[in-house]
């Protein structure tokens, strides 16, 4: 069975320079992500982890190297277009939340609606399902500083399902939970894998990244190794085998 | 649609930072505030000067001439003495000339019993009716025969005869204008106050003979009105006027006149002078108060986007493009200015209403400042929010997330 890939990404490179100075954060990453996998990239601090995020979720441009996102070359487009991508296509989730405070959860998960071409006749009713989805049904017109961090997260979570993007993008997305909470958020990225949607998570914790049916290691800008999760729950059939560099 | 929808956002952005809002909106508030009151007061000023050109009783063939040097009503120097009757008799004796009315005049206290009241005392020759065109609505007003006999007589306006005796007829009634006893053998017809608040009826007549001998006891005049036989030569009477004067004076050709013309048309030449003057200063301060708004603002919504770099970082994540941000920083800086232009408006309006009520200046409240005020704020806060509206928008938005 062939499945579809949803992200290719080829001999990227991402430099920045400061004053003057050079530093090659990614060194020539290659990847492919099938439609509905469940990935986590880990590795320690100054790996590149954060970089290649930004360039997965089309907030920032590589120096070089080609990504395909759902067959669409994203070097090439306009920031238009990106916004469309990141908009239509990719779901994030922060470990800071990043929720807009003093704004209910209701109205913080409407955001991506905000910014469709077309707003869909029945947002309201999309906005409270996502909510229903994870669970917050009740806290619906409460702000940020009202919720805990476990629901502050389900809220960025719906927030990311709103738009029913191709792929959920989280960084860290338990690095400010405690572990029941962490339990429960990870939980929940398992239940929308099993859904089918792709999961591509970032992070340094080893036990996130166990989730996850392939581990991607980054160490200094390259990846240092990209393994199928042995423990993973419920492995399936079909995932692509991954090229790396 | 989208537009629309930025314009709720920036609604909400504006809620939810209400601090900066507030602060922004001070700096328009001020500057339209100002304006509005500037504006007013302008009108004022201006309403006031024509009222008090209608109310000197011009007509297009008449014209005065005061007593010393200057313009208009602006004498340089108050005691000149130069003008006497000599002068009166001789321009009246010009054939270009219909009406000659010599005068004195001093603010005196004039006193009924218990009742006293502060009056402008004129001293005028009976042909100051004629030329006037006021009518006595109760006895007389003097004749040639007081003007010789320098008789005791007086004629009040409506006002001081009010304050002196109420609703009682004052005819035949005896008054002291300072130490002299007076006899009231008219009243005026009560003109009314004009639209700027100055009272024509707060005046009183007396024969110019006694006026000179008993009362200001003083042989110069204060200044004559001078009616033409026909508006085309006025011109013409003015030479003649200033040749006489001159001459009877002593004046050699090198000297400056002694005494100044007050023509209707002078009078709008100064007040259109005075006008554009006006405007230019109330130009230069609204601009001023205006920029200073602006800044104001900018400033604000440039200190707000560092501190909301986040929620841009958000929106830019979920799909707004840089026109979206743009479009709702702009609208935000319009909309902070129109609250700010409205405060502004509606506390000028206040300060306005305040000051003709105690009537600290002369005050005209028009629509046109405030029409000024909304355009005004609405172009401050679209020209000063571009700059911060753009600069938010050309953030990257990987940074702003991080």
């Amino acid at each position: 069975m062939t499945t579809l890939k949803v992200i290719e990404v080829n001999s990227i490179i991402k430099t920045y320079k400061s004053e003057g100075l050079e530093t090659n954060v990614l060194k020539g990453i290659s990847i492919a992500i099938d439609e509905g996998d469940y990935v986590s990239i880990i590795g320690p601090s100054g790996s590149g982890k954060s970089t290649l995020m930004t360039i997965l979720g089309c907030l920032g441009q590589a120096t070089s190297g080609t990504y395909l996102l759902d067959k669409e070359e994203v070097g090439q487009l306009s920031d238009r277009e990106l916004s469309r991508i990141r908009n239509e296509k990719i779901g994030f989730v922060f470990q800071a939340f990043h929720l807009l405070p003093g704004v209910s959860a209701f109205d913080n998960v409407m955001i991506p609606l905000i910014y469709c071409s077309k707003t869909p006749k029945d947002a309201k009713e999309r906005v409270e399902r996502a909510l229903i989805r994870v669970g917050l049904e009740h806290r619906m017109n409460h702000t940020p500083g009202q919720l805990s961090g476990g629901e502050q997260q389900r809220v960025t979570i719906a927030r990311s399902l709103i738009n029913d993007p191709k792929i959920i993008l989280a960084d860290e997305p338990t690095g400010n939970l405690d572990s029941k909470n962490g339990i429960e958020i990870m939980a929940t990225f398992d239940n929308l894998n099993e859904e089918g949607r792709t999961i591509i998570i970032i992070t340094h914790d080893s036990v996130v990244s166990e989730h996850a049916r392939r581990i991607l290691t980054l160490r200094d800008g390259q990846i240092a190794s990209d393994r199928i999760n042995e423990n993973f729950k419920k492995p399936r059939a079909g995932f692509s085998r991954v090229a790396t560099q | 649609m989208r537009i629309s929808r930025n314009l709720v956002q920036a609604f909400r952005g504006l809620r939810l930072n209400k601090g900066n809002t507030f602060l922004m909106t001070l700096g328009i508030m001020i500057g339209i505030a100002s304006l509005t009151v500037i504006v007013a007061i302008g009108e004022g000023t201006k309403s006031k000067v024509l009222s008090r050109i209608a109310s000197l009783g011009f007509g297009p063939e008449s014209f005065s001439v005061y007593s010393g040097a200057g313009r208009l009503f602006f004498g340089r120097n108050r005691n000149v003495t130069s003008m006497t009757l000599q002068d009166a008799d001789d321009i009246r004796a010009m054939p270009e000339v219909a009406i000659v009315v010599p005068r004195q005049r001093k603010r005196m206290r004039i006193i009924n019993k218990k009742e006293f009241t502060s009056t402008r005392v004129y001293g005028v020759s009976p042909e100051w009716q004629p030329a006037r065109q006021w009518k006595v609505v109760d006895g007389t007003f003097f004749n040639d025969m007081d003007m010789e006999r320098k008789r005791k007589v007086i004629v009040l306006g409506a006002t001081p005869a009010y304050n002196l005796f109420g609703e009682k007829d004052p005819i035949g009634k005896k008054i002291r204008v300072g130490q002299v006893f007076f006899e009231v053998i008219g009243l005026l017809k009560k003109k009314g106050l004009t639209e700027s608040g100055y009272d024509p009826d707060n005046r009183a007549l007396i024969p110019l003979t006694t006026s000179m001998s008993r009362l200001f006891r003083q042989a110069h005049l204060h200044s004559m009105k001078v009616v033409s036989i026909h508006p085309e030569m006025v011109q013409k009477t003015m030479e003649g006027v200033t040749q006489i004067l001159r001459r009877n004076h002593g004046l050699s050709s090198l000297a400056d006149d002694d005494f100044r013309f007050v023509t209707p048309e002078g009078i709008m030449q100064w007040v259109t002078e005075s006008e554009q003057a006006l405007n230019r200063m109330l130009f230069l301060v609204s601009t001023v108060s205006l920029l200073v708004g602006g800044v104001v603002i900018m400033n604000i919504l440039l200190v707000s986007i560092r501190e909301r770099i986040r929620e841009i970082g958000v929106r830019r994540c979920f799909g707004a493009r840089r026109s979206d941000i743009t479009q709702q920083f702009l609208f935000e800086s319009i909309l902070v200015s129109l609250l700010g232009g409205l405060m502004g408006a509606i506390l000028g309006w206040t300060l306005s209403t305040a000051l003709r009520h105690f009537d600290f200046l002369p005050v005209k409240i028009t629509l046109d400042p405030f029409l000024l005020a909304f355009i005004f704020s609405m172009i401050v806060g679209l020209i000063f929010g571009i700059y911060p509206a753009r600069k938010a928008a050309l953030l990257s938005p990987d940074e702003t997330i991080r």
